[in-house]
């Protein structure tokens, strides 16, 4: 019988005893027994009829005990790094760059906050917020530096806010500087999402778009979970505290699922709404299910979802308990 | 510094009423989970935290290690190898198998292997034995802390596979990973039950004892393969 270990196949007869001849064993070489460790992974354990260490010398594949543990185990460091390094698919890649996106939004959130108080001493009649508002700081400093051209020079020139000048100008304008770093990198990794996930999950793109795709892989923790879960999880996903596994604690956990906020359900009357939720799920879930079984592009996938889609618009077109008649 | 070697390779540090675990570093200088290193005669320990390994936590419950230098060991769980560097301290002339299934965990494991040269680590799913049947070979020990439902049977399988016969088995068992609700205790004792002699093999329970106040809601379990 043929017994896979991770030297090599071993040979026995009848009687259990080992033909050498017949016995293809592996070269010397850690690399090449990493990779024979990780493609001859056994279904059934046959290595259990012998004693592994004992075989290794009996069929001379090494000299000594000592040699057998240092070659197994430096195989065996190598077989797993090359594990872990196929772990990181592109799936998992994408899922980092969707939590970097949540931790940009918290930190600059909490920045913006900052800056509009900040900013808010020396020129407080500025109603800009976030972005702009680190744009405008980043971009004049004091509001003395503004030109006529502005359109914020007259409101300024008449705003109760105190002077800013000096080191103390400089600091806030990095600081706003900086702000509008986080911003830019933010849409940069929004990029870099929507250029993979055409690779990662072209179907499920498709469908739901790369943002909502990537968020529905991130909130269950790879492409393969996604594609396991019924289109009834599916549809409630982000509803349930539970399923936020790769996100941290958000002060409310919404009503619906992330998908209502598509455009699709959420620009849907409200009577359609849940109908068209349950059909964009079922196809969210076909789609990736096809992603992570075969990977080949369906078109067929989203024409079926917007005849769907627009059945039900024919079919219920008015709010329920209204009595009118069709045509 | 008082010394007293409680079991092989497995030390009491005591400096009047505080006593505190500790293995012989075998690789000084480096600490592992930032735990202190403590010089005394020119020999350096690396501290236990019993609070971070079940296993520690069951040396203080009195239960009987089964390790000696020689030993063989299988360690179903390892994580980053918090209590696999303790182990690897003390069965300095032995090997460890140390079995995870995540492999964001195994990058931190892979990293201590690389620095100690009797652990060899085995990224693979401890439910599915006959995965890594070609690389573990029989073993004296096997430490299991998965915090599996089915923690028992995985536990069974796998002594059936590698457990030389009067083998010893560590098991940790959380309760809450079995059932969130049900009492601890009712739980506890179905699981002895079950490792008992509900799969193919069967133990002899040599000792059982929760592990509070170290870790709430655990069991430790040390038992004989018969
Ligand atoms: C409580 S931690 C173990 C801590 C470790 N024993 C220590 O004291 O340093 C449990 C570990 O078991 C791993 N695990 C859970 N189920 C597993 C399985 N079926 N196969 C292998 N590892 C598993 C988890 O990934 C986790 O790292």
């Amino acid at each position: 019988m043929e017994i896979t270990t991770w030297f090599g196949t071993i040979v026995t007869d009848k009687d259990r005893k080992i033909s050498t001849k017949e016995c293809s064993l592996c070269s010397k070489n850690p690399d090449s027994i990493a990779r024979h460790i990780i493609d001859s992974r056994p279904s059934k354990a046959s290595s259990l009829q012998i004693d592994l260490r004992s075989t290794a010398l009996e069929c001379g594949f090494v000299d000594s005990e000592e040699e057998y543990e240092t070659l197994l185990r430096e195989s065996a460091i190598k077989a797993s790094k090359i594990q872990i390094s196929n772990a990181t698919t592109i799936d998992i890649r994408i899922i980092q760059a969707v939590e970097a996106i949540d931790d940009i939004d918290e930190t600059t959130n909490l920045l913006s906050e900052r800056l509009s108080e900040w900013y808010g001493m020396y020129f407080p009649e500025l109603n800009l917020t976030s972005e702009d508002l680190a744009q405008f700081v980043a971009k004049h400093g004091s509001k003395s530096n503004l030109t006529q051209d502005n359109e914020w020079y007259s409101i300024a020139n008449n705003s109760m806010g105190a002077e800013l000048s000096g080191s103390e100008e400089k600091v806030i304008k990095d600081f706003a500087t900086n702000l509008c770093n986080l911003y830019k990198n933010r849409k940069e990794i929004e990029d870099y999402i929507m250029e993979n996930m055409e690779y990662a999950a072209p179907n499920l793109t498709n469908i739901a778009g790369a943002l909502l795709g990537s968020r529905l892989i991130s909130m269950t923790g790879s492409l393969e979970r996604l594609a396991s879960l019924p289109s009834s999880t599916i549809q409630v996903i982000g509803a349930n505290k539970a399923l936020f596994k790769h996100l941290r604690s958000r002060a409310t956990s919404p009503k619906h699922g992330v998908i209502f906020n598509h455009p699709l359900i959420k620009n849907a009357p409200w009577w359609q709404r849940g109908k068209i939720a349950r059909a964009f799920a079922s196809k969210i879930s076909l789609a990736a299910r096809i992603d992570y079984y075969s990977g080949e592009v369906n078109d067929k996938l989203s024409i079926n979802l917007d005849e769907k889609i627009q059945n039900i618009k024919n079919t219920y077109p008015y709010p329920p308990g209204k009595n009118k008649s069709k045509n | 510094m008082d010394v007293k070697e409680i079991s092989q390779g497995i030390f009491e540090l005591s400096k009047g009423k505080k006593k505190q675990l500790a293995t012989r570093n075998l690789n000084p200088g480096n600490s592992v989970y930032s735990e202190p290193l403590v010089v005394v005669d020119d020999v350096e320990y690396r501290r236990w935290d019993v609070h971070r390994s079940k296993f520690g936590a069951m040396i203080l419950k009195k239960f009987n290690v089964p390790l000696n230098p020689e030993s063989r060991v299988l360690y179903l769980g390892a994580a980053s190898g918090t209590t696999v560097s303790h182990i690897s301290d003390i069965a300095t002339n032995g090997l460890i198998y140390a079995v995870e299934f995540s492999s964001r965990t195994m990058r931190d494991l892979v990293m201590l292997c690389e620095k100690r040269p009797n652990i060899v680590p085995v990224l693979a799913d401890a439910g599915q034995p006959s995965h890594y049947s070609h690389i573990v070979e029989k073993v004296d020990v096997i430490f299991q802390d998965v915090s599996q439902p089915n923690q028992a049977e995985i536990a069974a399988k796998n002594a059936k596979a590698f457990l030389k016969k009067d083998g010893f088995l560590l098991l940790a068992i959380k309760a809450r990973s079995i059932d969130t609700v049900a009492n601890p205790k009712k739980i506890f004792k179905e699981e002895v039950k079950k490792v008992t002699n509900n799969f193919a093999v069967e133990f002899e329970i040599l000792k059982r004892s929760e592990l509070d106040p170290y870790h709430e809601d655990h069991l430790g379990i040390l038992a004989r393969l018969k």
